[in-house]
């Protein structure tokens, strides 16, 4: 690896996966997603000495593949596609048409939010940030990222609270 | 089930996800980062602070060299011999080339709209934001409106004609893109912005897309 730091080395190991899941969780898929965040990586590996002193690194890796991302759909000027929610939900949960190892039901149920209730969902959730914290990646107030983290879970139980009970009744 | 029943069902739904990339592929492609950034501030620092901070665009005779030696010797010339330097700032430089086409190398995404004026000046209907937006006033040329784009793109754009051509790899630096300005299909422009850090050396991506010309965004 030559002169590339132990501090980032250690850092790519220890957050690589959650940051991402985290994007996987935005995107829906995990080839787009991977993509994403080894570019990410790259970026932050190389301006290591300005995001190593960032309040939450992870969150910058994230929010600059999600930001890659957008820059993507600009430049293809349509929607990035993404799996269609109501397919995945069909599929076994050993095979996902998001090349990923997620359930699909629950994958589903993610890709049926709102673009920003995903994006709140996958800080909150793989990177554990708090709900300043959040607001400041995103760049929303913190009552916002209150509000769509509120509609998210109320969304998604309403999705995935009845399979896990079909499941325990089976 | 309770909203941290709920959230934990999401996570664990995900731990089967790992990255599968080697930490050397990522050392791989920041290298080609930190070199961009290396390369623009030798830019910066061979033109001296006075071109860093101008915003004014400076004109060379035709015949004569170049401001700096730039780019710098592992790279190959961003012009061929043939071609006479136009405008060139700390940040790019637009060279006529003999056939008509137009290069213009981009080592900074600055000094927008002295780009674009230039350009403009040189009859390319053009459109140039580097503000990590695009043009609102910008609309898709044609059916294919889709644009060619780069690091992750084609290296030339056959849209319209080969209206612009990229000759260089896609992670080399400095950025180079070589317009056509007579194979732009009637009634089109072009569109020139980029994504990333407005302003930065290090941490932009240049896109190229042909739009319809209008005054509001090509300017003509």
């Amino acid at each position: 690896m030559g002169s590339v730091s132990l501090d980032f080395a250690e850092f790519y190991r220890s957050v690589r996966d959650e940051c991402l899941r985290a994007v996987l969780a935005t995107v829906g898929d995990q080839d787009m997603a991977q993509e994403l965040v080894d570019e990410a990586f790259a970026r932050a590996c190389a301006s290591w000495r300005k995001v190593s002193k960032h309040p939450a690194p992870a969150a910058w890796v994230v929010r600059t593949a999600l930001n890659e991302n957008i820059s993507r759909w600009r430049r293809h000027r349509r929607e990035v596609a993404v799996p269609d929610p109501g397919r995945l939900a069909d599929l076994p949960s050993t095979a996902g048409a998001t090349g990923s190892a997620v359930d699909p039901r629950i994958m589903a149920a993610l890709l049926r939010l709102p673009a920003r209730q995903r994006q709140v969902v996958a800080l909150r959730v793989f990177l554990d940030l708090d709900t300043d914290r959040t607001a400041e990646v995103l760049g929303v107030a913190p009552s916002t990222v209150k509000a769509h983290l509120a509609r998210a879970i109320g969304t998604l139980r309403d999705d995935l609270v009845p399979i896990t009970e079909q499941e325990n009744q089976s | 089930m309770n909203d941290d029943e709920l959230m934990t069902a999401v996570r664990e739904s995900f731990t089967g996800v790992r990255s599968a990339t080697a930490m050397e592929r990522i050392v791989s492609r920041s290298r080609a980062v930190r070199a961009h950034r290396r390369v623009a501030a030798a830019s910066a620092v061979g033109i001296g602070g006075a071109a860093a901070a101008a915003v004014a665009v400076s004109v060379a005779l035709p015949g004569s060299h170049p401001v700096a030696s730039y780019p710098p010797a592992s790279h190959p010339p961003a012009s061929p011999p043939s071609g006479v330097p136009g405008v060139r700032l700390a940040a790019w430089t637009i060279t006529r080339q003999a056939d008509g086409s137009i290069q213009v190398t981009f080592r900074e995404a600055t000094h927008a709209a002295a780009l674009q004026g230039a350009l403009r000046a040189d009859g390319v209907p053009v459109s140039v934001t580097f503000t990590g937006q695009q043009n609102p006033a910008c609309r898709p040329y044609g059916a294919s409106g889709s644009p060619a784009f780069w690091p992750f793109g084609p290296k030339a754009g056959p849209l319209g004609g080969y209206t612009f051509t990229h000759p260089k790899d896609a992670y080399n630096t400095p950025y180079a893109l070589v317009i056509h300005p007579a194979a732009l299909p009637s009634g089109a422009g072009l569109q020139i912005w980029t994504s990333g850090t407005p302003g930065a050396a290090d941490n932009f991506q240049l896109y190229v897309g042909l739009v319809h010309a209008s005054p509001q965004c090509t300017g003509s």
